[in-house]
Formats: structure tokens, C-alpha cells, sequence
């Protein structure tokens, strides 16, 4: 849709029964350039973090953890799985 | 063949994971020692380290070692580009520049370096959050990094697929951190619990990182801004705000690329 600063597109996905809204945004700095962002509107965001062991995944990026804090976070549960 | 070493240092511990048919240890001992080298150099813990007597005025920038001047001149460089959301001089009381903010991610690049010049090809590094991958855990496949949960240090909440590629985030949900406003000098207050950041260069990831985290949602379209850069804010209401080069790298549930962060 075309609004009078530049071209709005939204968008909406359902997955798995589950609706994620996706609204894209074109917005112009003030350069005149246009920098999209897209803001994912997820009303489950708790559901998918406990999808998360399904996902197989190699390593965890978080705000830095202590060696204790390492001890409790699944980093260091997937350091102890074998490769 | 895969290697796991995983050792405690700079207050966090290293991961790393490497799958090349063939490792020399001398390699992964030299990456290693450069961390813990970081460590003894650079921790703000310890009384003797340079960056704690360059803090006391022990030191002057003239004495300072190369190494110390290049991290304290990549602070200057972010506080410009970030407008001073992400400000060194801002953390200590008397305002001498405190480089901690970046020294972990210029560490994990250097070590990248070693085990780049180690022939080395597929690896993936972790030193407390900031994720450094190279190549893949299998030929033409990405490393899989989850995005921590900011309400669960065993869950994420995003899982992109990286090659050639550093993840950093910043965010308040560890060590009780108050990340400091440059701007105002106050501590981060808002409704973004975290940012992650993903490009090229983990020095860079992780100073763009801590600037995002900053300026709130507004850092997303900041980082929106930087050649190769992309990145996520997790809001306190449970959104992800990403740009179009995060959400590229997005892996689906069901395995494939390119999707919304929570889907």
C-alpha cells in the first residue's frame, strides 16, 4: 500500500495454525534512503524457545555469560553432547 | 574427525567445535593461549593487567602496548559511528576510556586469525556469547546458532544459519549488567531485552551489539544502516524487530532458510 512517504508492505503468514503477523516497513531516514526493518510479531515466543531442542543446533549467542551462568545455559549443555 | 575444547577464561568460558579432517593441537594451543593471554592483559579483574593499570593512570596512552591502542582507538571509532550511544569514557567514574566493551570480540577475531592461518576451515568458536563461525559443521551447510532467551538460559528464541560469519549479542538478562548510555551515562533502560547483531567482523558484531542495544529499536534500523550488518532486538512483549540481512539467515523449523524469526 502507498502511503504519501514511501511504500508500506504487509504482509501476513499463517504457519502451523499459527498466525505471525509480518509487517514490513520502508521508512526513510533522513537522507531520503529508504532502511527496511521488519518487526516479526510473534505472540508465542515462548512456544518456539521450546521448540529450540528440535533444532539441533551448534551454539548459543547471549549477552556474555560467567562461568557459572555457562554452567546452567544450554552452551554448555551442547558442549557435553557428543559431536 | 571433530575436536571439542572448551576452557574456562576472561570470567566466561571458550567453546569451540571444529570438523576438519585434520587438526593440528598446536593450532587450537595457540588460539587458546592468545585467549587466556587476553585474559591476564586486558581483565578489568585483575590488579596488575594493563587495562587495570592504563585505568589507575599507571599507564599512559603513549606507553600502552599496540595492542592496547588498538582496541582504545576501535572504542573511539564506535563512539563516533554510534554517535556516542556507545561511549568507553562513559563507564568509568574520572572518564578514562574503558575498552572491556570491545575486548571480546577483538579477542575471538584474532583468535579467528590463528585458526584461519592453522588451515583451518570449519570451526565454530564461542567465548561467552560471542559466536564466531568459519566454513561449516559439513561442506555447504550452515553453523546453527540459537539466539539466547532472555527469560531462559536453556531456550532461544531464534536459530540463524551461519558460514563466515560472527554473532554477538548484548543485552541485560546476565550478570546483572547495566549496559551505560553514552549519550547520558545512565544505565540502558527500555523495553528491548536484547540485540543481536550478525556480520563479518565479531570485533565489529560485538561493538555494534552493545550500540544497538543502546539506542533500543531503534539500533535495529541503525545496524540496517551498516554494509553486510544485520540484526534482532528481542522486545520485553516478546517481538523480534530484524533487519532483512538477519532474516535472510532465519533457519524455519522444518530445516529450511529465510524466515521470520519466530517461525
Amino acid at each position: 500500500m502507498r502511503t504519501p512517504t514511501g511504500d508500506v508492505q504487509v504482509e501476513i503468514t499463517v504457519k502451523g495454525g499459527r498466525l505471525v503477523d509480518v509487517t514490513a516497513l520502508q521508512l526513510p531516514d533522513g537522507d531520503g534512503h529508504s532502511r527496511r526493518i521488519s518487526e516479526i510479531v510473534s505472540p508465542k515466543l515462548h512456544d518456539d524457545a521450546i521448540q529450540a531442542g528440535s533444532a539441533r543446533i551448534h551454539g548459543v549467542s547471549g549477552a556474555t555469560y560467567t562461568s557459572m551462568g555457562y554452567a546452567r545455559s544450554l552452551q554448555s549443555a551442547l558442549d557435553q553432547v557428543g559431536v | 574427525m571433530a575436536v571439542r575444547r572448551v576452557e574456562e577464561l576472561m570470567g566466561t568460558v571458550a567453546s569451540l567445535d571444529v570438523r576438519d579432517a585434520q587438526v593440528r593441537p598446536d593450532v587450537l594451543d595457540e588460539a587458546f593461549a592468545w585467549l587466556h593471554e587476553v585474559d591476564r592483559r586486558f581483565s578489568p579483574y585483575k590488579e596488575d593487567s594493563e587495562v587495570s593499570r592504563f585505568g589507575r593512570g599507571e599507564l599512559s596512552s603513549d606507553d600502552a602496548s599496540a595492542e592496547l591502542r588498538e582496541v582504545l582507538r576501535l572504542c573511539e571509532d564506535l563512539r563516533i559511528r554510534s554517535d556516542g550511544a556507545f561511549d568507553a569514557t562513559r563507564w568509568r567514574a574520572d572518564g578514562r576510556p574503558d575498552p572491556t566493551g570491545l575486548v571480546k570480540g577483538w579477542a575471538v577475531e584474532r583468535a579467528a586469525l590463528i585458526l584461519d592461518d592453522g588451515d583451518l576451515r570449519s570451526w565454530c568458536l564461542n567465548v561467552g556469547g560471542d559466536v564466531m563461525a568459519r566454513g561449516g559443521p559439513e561442506p555447504g551447510a550452515p553453523w546453527r546458532v540459537g539466539i539466547r532467551h532472555p527469560d531462559d538460559a536453556t531456550a532461544t528464541a531464534s536459530v540463524v544459519g551461519v558460514r563466515d560469519l560472527a554473532v554477538a549479542t548484548s543485552g541485560g538478562y546476565e550478570r546483572g549488567d547495566h549496559i551505560i548510555d553514552g549519550r547520558t551515562g545512565l544505565a540502558v533502560a527500555g523495553d528491548v531485552r536484547s540485540v543481536t547483531v550478525v556480520g563479518p567482523s565479531m570485533t565489529l558484531a560485538d561493538g555494534y551489539a552493545t550500540a544497538a542495544f543502546v539506542m533500543g529499536r531503534e539500533g535495529v534500523r541503525w545496524v540496517s544502516g551498516i554494509a553486510g550488518y544485520g540484526a534482532a532486538a528481542i522486545t520485553a512483549d516478546g517481538r523480534i524487530v530484524s533487519s532483512p540481512v538477519y532474516q535472510a539467515l532465519v533457519l524455519r523449523a522444518d530445516g529450511g532458510a529465510g524466515g521470520t524469526p519466530a517461525g
